[in-house]
């Protein structure tokens, strides 16, 4: 009789948070499937599920290696852990020695969950210079609904128990029914549209629900913050605004009025690409219909005007009164763990730090605590950032960074890096020493994907292949030999500290799978009482919500909202336009992968093989390329290969291309086939946000024409039988 | 009793999820794909219609798969689900042509046999042989999760009710886009979404029967937010943890309030 065991989890493909229930036997995962009982009531998605080809992927890193030719040459030699963590610590020790602690950059990808992890190395060595893809996603957004409510964490409430769902949801830039990104979760928010009154969709390319809702606008790439500000206009003209909440809530409102007072429906027709009755209706529907939820997505974060196009979105929250009522945007009650970014936090954040983050004195918003990235790729290049070694974990910055040939140079000049991560890919091939890391079902860690009400266990399933290791053990152990004060025992001394708020210890904690604040223990209209503020009031520096910032202005930044035109678009470039004719956007992903992950996954690469660019039909013709073709995309930086999808849902003269593509089965030489589809390529690292220092990567010019066939030279064209792509069916 | 599902085409987000939870339940070969999503993008000149058709076998009623079978090895049960028993199929793919909805796939002899071509088994692949056997050389498709609904059955279980004797696509749905359970009676979920939501099935007028019916709709729309007793608690999530203490106390004053 074969021997059947059960375990539960949590998991980690996208942002996370699914319950999970896997079964194995004799030792071999047989089954995974969601948790009823568990916060997404037993539902999973094509990734999560999909990890048992992780955990059996015969392409996995399974020793520590080091890179023994020329960068990007691929050739390896396996080393022992103790080489590996000796040589890292030898190489940061000279680093911070001889020429500065913040010589040592520590980068990261969206998360296995590391994020605290990252940080509290980073600051245990001394140094702020962290490179994470924050600064296009998530970051910017919480630092300007920190700014304007003074907590710095909105979320969506959909979940009904504060006795009422959003009557109007707005979905903007954001699928996040294809994955639970940015602490929202798709479960929730698909379960809310039951009881939704107004849906809007405000996409230029149709999502999953754009055609079923009650209304889908379509903007230019990179002119939201005008909707906003229309949105606001209308909102104002008619006299909708929350006048309890303005009134006696909120600061700045009279300058507000005066700002959006040129965003005419006309006006915003006129820089949007729409029509003026769809400005109109969105604005009643939001103001009129109360409560209602801005799920906002992290493409509004990939443009140059990203800060001021999420002040307006969060000041049009609070003209509505959408803020902290129930079935609208609320900031969570923590669960009694408290805050788990504690195991940063507590450690301290020095002016010695602060004074060398690369991009501080330019960036103020967003290079705060970490780097601004693309700053440090333009002064590595120029010889004025020293970095001597860069340690990263999972990202694949060389992918997901703007100008990817300025990316590949910089990276290329670091005298050491060390990438950890669970598959060979690009970023491990410019490192020097490459790292094994552990799947989500291979270790124990708590899963704190951003804090929210509530935080759940990864339970270890299996054991890692060979000597990989869970990035919790790498962090300790190369944080111990630098700094031993500020690392921990074990793993589970690290994970016990952690939890200690919550009187848990990790063995506890995994056997409940989850600490959470819910139901009635959640607390609605937290600044009508004492919560934040004696007498009732938001924390900040007014203990009102700020459509004006006076602390913005200190910075030198405008106080209110203000509208600017992308870098390079038809009206801020009409001598470009008429050489890239089409707006471009880098913003189309798929609900089977997440980021640059899972193409060497046979499961889920199934899903769509090549990666894909779509156009309007009409553009289509316009510009003699037709479905199926593979076309070059192409930029004053650069030109790519996708495949063109002739989609009707896609707004006419946009372009929206596959973000991050890269090709595990291609050669080590020319970082498995970075420079084939990867829309960086063509993406601008010159025009950069002033806040937060985000470049346009979702609104850029470009042209397109099909690609001749003598042009298709490299592996992916060649056949279907190779690398992760299942072959093709053999009839007999 | 006659086991059908209702796919709602308004909540299906192309996901994928019904495909990777199929492969999973049934050790499925690479390539070999039970349910399929079919895209359909269209725009009328009026409107654009961006939709996902998940289809899988529909288990009609008047099969023409079963019909075309010459050695009964597609054969109906008494619950209305269209099965094969491989052990009588010799791979003459006469059903593969006969069903109109192109629902079945063949299990080629030469199929690389592999999730990885270049190497050895996986551990999932290798217990999948012993669990959940496939004959190359033969036909196969979506039967409705049918040893879920037995083993279910068999303990008292309700299919669509009780996850355990559920489809494994209708319980992995995020959008909870799939509904499973008895068309024949009325009040059946299926039953009532079918009658509520003019639920249809494909290609009606090939008088095929299925089992399978879709129903869409705009979102939103919804006459109240209001949120049910039960979703105001979290009661339905409360018993995850006992760390937390469902809070009776602090509703009933809020209630009061």
């Amino acid at each position: 009789m074969a021997n059947r065991e059960v375990i539960y989890s949590t998991c980690k493909s996208c942002h996370g948070g699914c319950g999970v229930k896997v079964t194995k036997e004799d030792g071999v995962i047989v089954h995974i499937e969601g948790n009823p009982n568990s916060l997404t009531g037993g539902t999973m998605c094509s990734k999560g599920l999909s990890s048992i080809q992780h955990v059996d992927n015969p392409y996995r890193l399974k020793y520590p290696m080091k890179q023994v030719g020329k960068k990007g040459t691929g050739k390896w030699k396996r080393i022992s852990w103790d080489e590996a963590l000796d040589t890292i610590e030898a190489k940061m020790r000279d680093a911070i020695d001889n020429y500065g602690a913040h010589t040592v950059a520590i980068s990261q990808g969206t998360g296995r969950g590391y994020n605290r992890y990252t940080h509290r190395l980073a600051r245990s060595l001394g140094t702020a210079n962290i490179i994470t893809p924050g600064y296009v996603c998530h970051s910017p957004r919480l630092g300007l609904y920190g700014l304007v409510t003074g907590y710095g964490r909105l979320y969506c409430d959909y979940h009904g128990w504060g006795g009422e769902f959003p009557k109007t949801n707005i979905v903007w830039a954001k699928q996040l029914e294809i994955s639970s990104a940015d602490s929202e979760m798709c479960y929730w928010f698909m379960k809310s549209l039951d009881y939704c009154k107004n849906f809007i969709v405000i996409d230029p390319r149709a999502s999953a629900y754009a055609t079923r809702a009650t209304l889908w606008i379509q903007p230019r790439p990179g002119t939201d913050c005008a909707l906003a500000m229309g949105m606001m206009n209308v909102i104002i003209e008619e006299e909708l605004w929350d006048k309890e909440f303005v009134d006696n809530w909120t600061f700045g409102f009279d300058e507000l009025r005066e700002r959006v007072k040129e965003f005419t429906p006309e006006k915003v027709s006129e820089i949007c690409w729409i029509p003026k009755e769809q400005v109109i209706e969105a604005a009643r529907m939001w103001a009129i219909d109360t409560p209602g939820c801005i799920q906002v997505g992290s493409s509004l974060e990939r443009q140059a005007n990203c800060g001021h196009t999420l002040r307006a979105i969060t000041c049009l929250m609070g003209l509505a009164g959408n803020i902290e009522r129930p079935g609208s945007m609320i900031s969570w009650v923590l669960p009694e763990t408290g805050l788990i970014e504690d195991v940063f936090l507590e450690l301290p954040y020095t002016d010695e730090m602060r004074s060398h983050v690369i991009g501080i004195d330019k960036y103020k918003m967003g290079a705060a605590r970490t780097c601004n990235p693309d700053t440090l790729v333009k002064k590595v290049i120029a010889g004025e950032a020293p970095i001597k070694v860069w340690f990263s974990v999972g990202g694949q910055q060389i992918v997901h960074m703007a100008n990817t040939k300025e990316v590949v140079e910089a990276i290329e000049k670091v005298e050491f890096m060390v990438h950890c991560d669970l598959f060979m890919g690009p970023m491990c091939e410019a490192a020097d020493i490459i790292l094994p890391a552990a799947h989500w079902l291979e270790i124990d860690d708590i899963y704190d994907m951003h804090p929210r009400f509530m935080i759940e266990a990864h339970n270890k399933v299996v054991d890692p292949p060979g000597e990989a290791k869970s990035d919790h053990w790498i962090f300790n152990e190369v944080g111990k030999r630098i700094n031993p004060e500020a690392w921990f025992e074990s793993e589970e001394k690290s994970l016990d500290h952690q939890l200690r708020k919550g009187g848990l210890t990790w063995e506890k904690f995994s056997e409940n799978l989850v600490s959470g604040c819910w139901g009635p223990d959640q607390v609605y209209y937290k600044y009508k009482t004492d919560y934040w503020k004696e007498g009732g009031g938001f924390p900040t520096p007014t203990g009102k919500f700020e459509f004006h910032s006076n602390h913005l202005e200190s910075l030198g930044y405008d106080p209110l909202p203000v509208y600017n035109e992308p870098g390079e678009s038809p009206v801020s470039r009409p001598d470009l336009f008429k050489e890239y004719p089409i707006v471009m956007s880098t913003g189309f992903r798929q609900p089977w992968y997440f980021l640059s992950q899972y193409r060497n996954i046979p499961w889920l690469r199934s899903f769509m093989e090549f990666p894909q660019c779509q156009l309007h039909p009409d553009t289509a013709k316009q510009y003699g390329v037709e479905d199926g073709d593979i076309i070059w995309i192409e930029s004053p930086r650069g030109k790519i290969r996708q495949k063109l999808h002739v989609f009707p849902g896609i707004k006419k003269g946009v372009l929206m291309a596959t973000a991050n593509c890269f090709y595990p089965e291609e050669p080590s030489e020319g970082y498995h086939g970075l420079m084939i589809s990867n829309p960086n390529v063509l993406t601008s690292n010159d025009h950069l946000d002033p806040m937060y220092g985000s470049p346009d990567l979702t609104c850029l010019l470009c042209k397109v024409y099909k690609a001749k066939d003598e042009e298709l030279t490299e592996e992916v064209f060649r056949s279907e039988e190779y690398g992760f792509v299942p072959p093709k069916d053999e009839e007999d | 009793m006659r086991w059908g599902m209702v796919i709602n085409l308004a909540k299906c987000t192309r996901c994928h999820g019904c495909i990777a939870a199929c492969r999973i339940e049934h050790f499925l070969p690479l390539r070999m794909t039970w349910p399929r999503l079919i895209a359909l993008e269209t725009d009328d000149g009026f409107s654009v219609d961006v939709s996902t058709y998940p289809v899988r076998c529909n288990q009609c009623k008047e099969a023409p798969c079963v019909e075309v079978c010459p050695t009964e090895a597609s054969y109906k049960r008494e619950d209305g689900i269209v099965a094969i028993d491989s052990n009588k199929c010799f791979g003459c793919r006469y059903c593969v042509i006969a069903c109109p909805y192109q629902n079945r796939t063949y299990l080629s002899r030469k199929r690389n046999p592999n999730y990885f071509p270049e190497h050895a088994k996986t551990g999932f692949e290798k217990k999948g042989k012993q669990i959940y056997p496939h004959q190359v050389g033969t036909t196969e498709k979506c039967n409705f999760c049918m040893e879920r609904i037995d083993a279910g059955l068999a303990k008292g279980l309700k299919p669509g009710i009780d996850r355990e004797a559920t489809p494994a696509c209708v319980n992995i749905c995020q959008a909870r886009a799939l509904t499973f359970g008895d068309l024949d009676d009325p009040n059946s979920n299926v039953s009532k979404l079918i009658r509520e939501k003019n639920g249809f099935v494909l290609h009606d007028e090939y008088g095929t029967e299925p089992s399978v019916y879709y129903i869409d709709y705009k979102l939103g729309g919804a006459p109240s937010n209001k949120a049910p007793i039960e979703a105001q608690t979290g009661s339905h999530i409360q018993h995850l943890s006992s760390v937390y203490a469902p809070s009776k106390e602090k509703l009933a004053k809020k209630n009061a309030d």
